[in-house]
């Protein structure tokens, strides 16, 4: 018996070890890059690119997000509506519940091959916001999807029989008793969603960046500079030292970890307040 | 009531996020707007409000780059967007007409002429600086003091894998295995190395080289790795690597890479970098004033800061 | 077949009652037909290359695009090796975490401990590219006296780093889902925690640890900008083939790397299509396998409830 309790505090402290490598691996990316920030100075945040600092590149990663956000959200809001409340069981529905698995697996630069031949080329957006944003659509799209189908299916199914009862249409109990009832948990996938991408590179390397042009775009089948394109382009193309990147490097590293914190914030909240309320 | 509480918590939240992002987005309108607003005074000629998109070649695109923010700064109401790519995107968007400009690194092959000849394209290259390709190996295999020269086939040897050993090479070098150091395949520096080392020959570069993306890249590697040797633009050069001084063939002088040996033609790896465009730019158009730009003193400046070298007709060499 | 058509129709007739379920159910499907339009898309580019090199694509030896050799095996064998060497690292580290989190962690720290691997997960593939250039990269040349640290280990551990948390969100899901009362009841019994987690936790999750690992190798196979910086882009098969001190080429980084410097419609350009089609291939089959792992125990868990 002490044997095994011996035992067990070895294997438990094998275990922490392992987590606690985890955690260690995050703490030092975060100090290596805040170990930066002496590099940037704060006005750079709000110069433009002329100017050596970051602004458009900055923006115009905000663009790309949103606008993905904008068309991925609504679209994966709806498909997880259908899957939770509409879909029958079936072969259908398998399909499609793995298409959208299949969907989250395809290689970003497999994503970034696609979009460049058909929202690029076939389609002729040509090197454009546009393309980026279609092309970072389907990366988002299955991330939206499960987590606005789990938060829609924590929503207890009481609440919609309630207003079934009343005699109103399911159409209308979802949209004025469900989605109310699931938006922080739709809110924190959209959010995820947009962290996945935010610095996603290779997806947006043949699609819609480029490496210096004046301002913002003007419409949509302009290009633009991001923060994670410049990047890499900097290092990998351009051979530039990494001390001359390390701004943006850090930069991009805040939004998404802001994003994605917020995210995490938000559905461990949310997962709480679900528990009391059973 | 605590369920309740958090429920509100959870609603401030989304409506925080949300905020944020509409006042990210508003801002970035409002600020962009500044930088963006052309400003048109009767007088300016219509260049100067114009646009263009230049892609090619990663070798001359910091050139491209430098100067296209020049020229912004200097204009405030012209937007010049430069593009990535590399060589081959330069002339096929350049031939497919989807860029004003394509920046070339070497000049089209085969397949391009081809394609632009397919298109009805007259391609025109403005010649904008000068690229000596060095070879470069690192101090442990020779320097100063224990100087190494080869000639052009001995050279491409090297990167053939040929040799294992340095001093199967030249008798009296460490006996160390070579590590070979080469660019990416489709880089305008590995086309233009191979077209004067490897092609006349028929050489293939060794399967065991190192690849690295870029001149600096190539540098850096060559400067940490004993026993390496590589190829660089001469702008790249660093006291930390020797350039071995080339001859063109046994019997010819050995020339050291400097900008008089090379301006002169005597060193035997130079090539020249290249704007493309659609047929002669139309005189005062902005693809034309841009090329200008690149080709004036200031532009010529830029192109020296970035390791190449000037042209040497335009402004003799100092 | 009658009776499935009739179930068909009553099914579309009940979407068309419902104002929200003809949108609901056309968005839903957009999954499929994306799919569907990668596939024949990168079909179509690659078919020219698949038409001239046939096999050479996939069991060529020799990758040198100069030299109009289209060989994929180096880049297969580099993407490989890369990855076995990433998940031999990680799964261990990934699944005794998600253990430590969800059973032997005070319950206060489960959350904040999660939510920081949560953002490890988050942290975008160029900054990991980045970190490996700056951080791993040179320890691993001192620590085995290497003249360059950008060798397949350099990339395999940045992968790792990448990779576990994916492992642990999946595996330590299926852990926590393992019913309270099968581990009460254990540990009534007088069995230890560790007793209970071997005997109990494990094989009921064992499934779920599985897709964890399969959803960790197709993440690590289709990561590209990460391995291309830190990787050493040699297309080569190291020799021996297990020497990870040796620099790769993978499937990923020759698309991101050569995409730029193809001529469009050449050889060339339809080749790296084909690499594509590669990773598309195996990405399906493992989120497949995934799939089927994970259907099979809901339905075993079904059967037995």
């Amino acid at each position: 018996m002490k044997a095994a309790r011996i035992k067990e505090k070895i294997i438990f402290t094998i275990f922490g070890l392992a987590t606690a490598l985890c955690v260690a691996a995050f703490a030092t990316i975060a100090a290596i890059l805040l170990s930066g920030l002496g590099t940037i100075k704060l006005e750079h945040l709000t110069k433009s690119a002329l100017q050596g600092g970051y602004f458009e590149m900055i923006i115009g990663t905000l663009y790309l997000l949103v606008g993905s956000a904008g068309i991925a959200g609504p679209i994966g809001l709806l498909a997880a509506i259908y899957l939770v409340e509409y879909a029958p069981r079936g072969r259908l529905t398998r399909v499609i519940d793995q298409a959208i698995n299949n969907l989250a697996g395809v290689p970003s630069i497999v994503i970034g091959l696609f979009g460049y031949t058909f929202f690029c080329r076939q389609l002729g957006l040509g090197i454009s916001l546009a393309a980026g944003w279609l092309t970072l659509t389907l990366m988002m799209l299955p991330i939206v999807i499960r987590g606005s189908e789990e938060a829609i299916k924590m929503v207890p199914k009481s609440f919609q029989e309630a207003a079934l009862a009343l005699g109103a249409p399911k159409w209308k109990a979802i949209t004025s008793i469900t989605l109310p009832a699931a938006a922080p948990g739709i809110i924190t996938s959209i959010l995820l969603g947009i962290a996945r991408v935010a610095g996603e590179t290779a997806a947006i390397l043949f699609t819609s960046c480029v490496l210096v042009t004046r301002g913002l775009p003007k419409s949509p089948l302009e290009p633009i500079m991001a923060l994670a394109f410049n990047l890499y382009v900097k290092i990998v193309a351009l051979g530039e030292a990494p001390e001359r990147v390390f701004g943006i490097a850090l930069i991009l590293f805040m939004i998404v970890v802001i994003f994605a914190a917020a995210a995490i914030t938000f559905r461990v909240y949310y997962r709480r307040r679900q528990l009391w309320l059973r | 009531m605590v369920s309740k509480g958090m429920k509100g918590l959870s609603k401030i939240g989304a409506m925080l996020t949300l905020i944020l992002i509409i006042i990210s987005f508003a801002a970035g309108y409002m600020i962009g707007a500044n930088t963006t607003t052309p400003q048109t005074d009767g007088g300016e000629a219509s260049w100067q409000t114009g646009s263009i998109t230049i892609a090619g070649s990663t070798t001359v695109l910091p050139i491209v780059n430098a100067c296209a923010i020049e020229l912004m700064k200097m204009h405030p109401g012209l937007t010049i967007t430069v593009q990535g790519g590399g060589t081959g995107v330069g002339y096929s968007n350049i031939i497919d007409g989807v860029i004003d400009i394509g920046a070339a690194s070497r000049e089209p092959n085969e397949k391009e002429i081809e394609n632009a000849k397919k298109k009805g394209v007259d391609l025109w290259l403005h010649p904008i600086a000068i690229d000596a390709i060095c070879v470069v190996v690192h101090p442990s295999v020779a320097n100063a003091s224990h100087p190494l020269e080869l000639t052009l086939q001995e050279v491409g040897k090297i990167f053939a894998g040929e040799y294992t050993y340095w001093d199967e090479v030249k008798p009296g070098l460490p006996h160390k295995e070579i590590i070979v150091v080469v660019r990416e395949p489709g880089s305008g520096t590995r086309g233009t190395f191979e077209e004067f080392t490897m092609k006349p020959w028929g050489y293939e570069v060794t399967s065991k080289a190192s690849v690295q993306p870029s001149n600096p890249a190539v540098r850096n590697k060559i400067e940490t790795t004993p026993y390496s040797i590589g190829y660089i633009g001469y702008g790249f050069l660093s006291d930390k690597v020797y350039a071995i001084p080339i001859a063109k063939e046994q019997g010819k002088p050995y020339i050291t890479p400097t900008i008089k040996t090379i301006t002169s033609g005597e060193y035997p790896m130079s090539r020249y970098l290249y704007l493309v465009t659609r047929g002669q730019p139309e005189s005062g158009s902005l693809v034309d004033r841009f090329i200008d730009f690149v080709r004036s003193r200031e532009g010529q400046q830029i192109v020296e800061r970035y390791g190449y070298l000037k042209l040497p007709y335009l402004y003799p060499a100092s | 077949m009658l009776k499935k058509l009739k179930e068909t129709t009553i099914f579309l007739k009940s979407l068309r009652a419902e104002p929200l379920g003809a949108p609901a159910f056309i968005c839903a499907s957009s999954a499929i037909i994306l799919l569907f339009l990668m596939l024949i898309f990168i079909v179509r580019e690659g078919s020219q290359a698949f038409l001239n090199l046939g096999a050479e694509l996939i069991i060529g030896a020799v990758w040198d695009t100069n030299a109009g050799r289209y060989g994929g095996l180096p880049l297969i064998y580099g993407s490989i090796i890369v990855v076995f060497v990433a998940l031999a690292i990680a799964i261990p580290i990934g699944v005794a975490s998600s253990i430590f989190i969800s059973e032997i962690l005070p319950h206060p720290l489960r959350d904040p401990i999660k939510s920081i691997i949560e953002l490890l997960a988050s942290i975008p593939s160029v900054i990991y590219g980045f970190i490996g250039l700056l951080f791993i990269a040179p320890r691993i040349a001192s620590l085995f006296g290497l003249s360059t640290g950008t060798v397949a280990l350099t990339a395999s551990i940045t992968l790792a780093i990448m990779s576990t948390p994916t492992i642990v969100g999946v595996a330590g899901e299926t852990i926590a889902a393992v019913p309270k009362e099968y581990k009460e009841a254990a540990l009534a019994l007088g069995a230890t925690r560790w007793q209970m987690i071997k005997g109990i936790v494990l094989p009921a999750s064992k499934s779920g640890i599985l897709a964890s690992i399969l959803l960790g190798f197709g993440r690590a196979i289709g990561e590209t900008v990460a391995v291309l910086m830190v990787a050493g882009n040699t297309a080569i098969i190291p020799s021996p083939p297990w020497n990870i001190l040796s620099p790769v080429y993978t499937l990923t980084a020759a698309i991101a790397m050569q995409m730029g410097e193809a001529a469009v419609g050449s050889l060339e350009y339809s080749a790296l299509f084909g690499l594509g089609l590669i990773l598309f291939i195996i990405a399906f089959i493992v989120n497949t396998l995934a799939d089927v792992v994970v259907t099979r125990e809901k339905a075993k868990i079904r059967g037995a409830g």
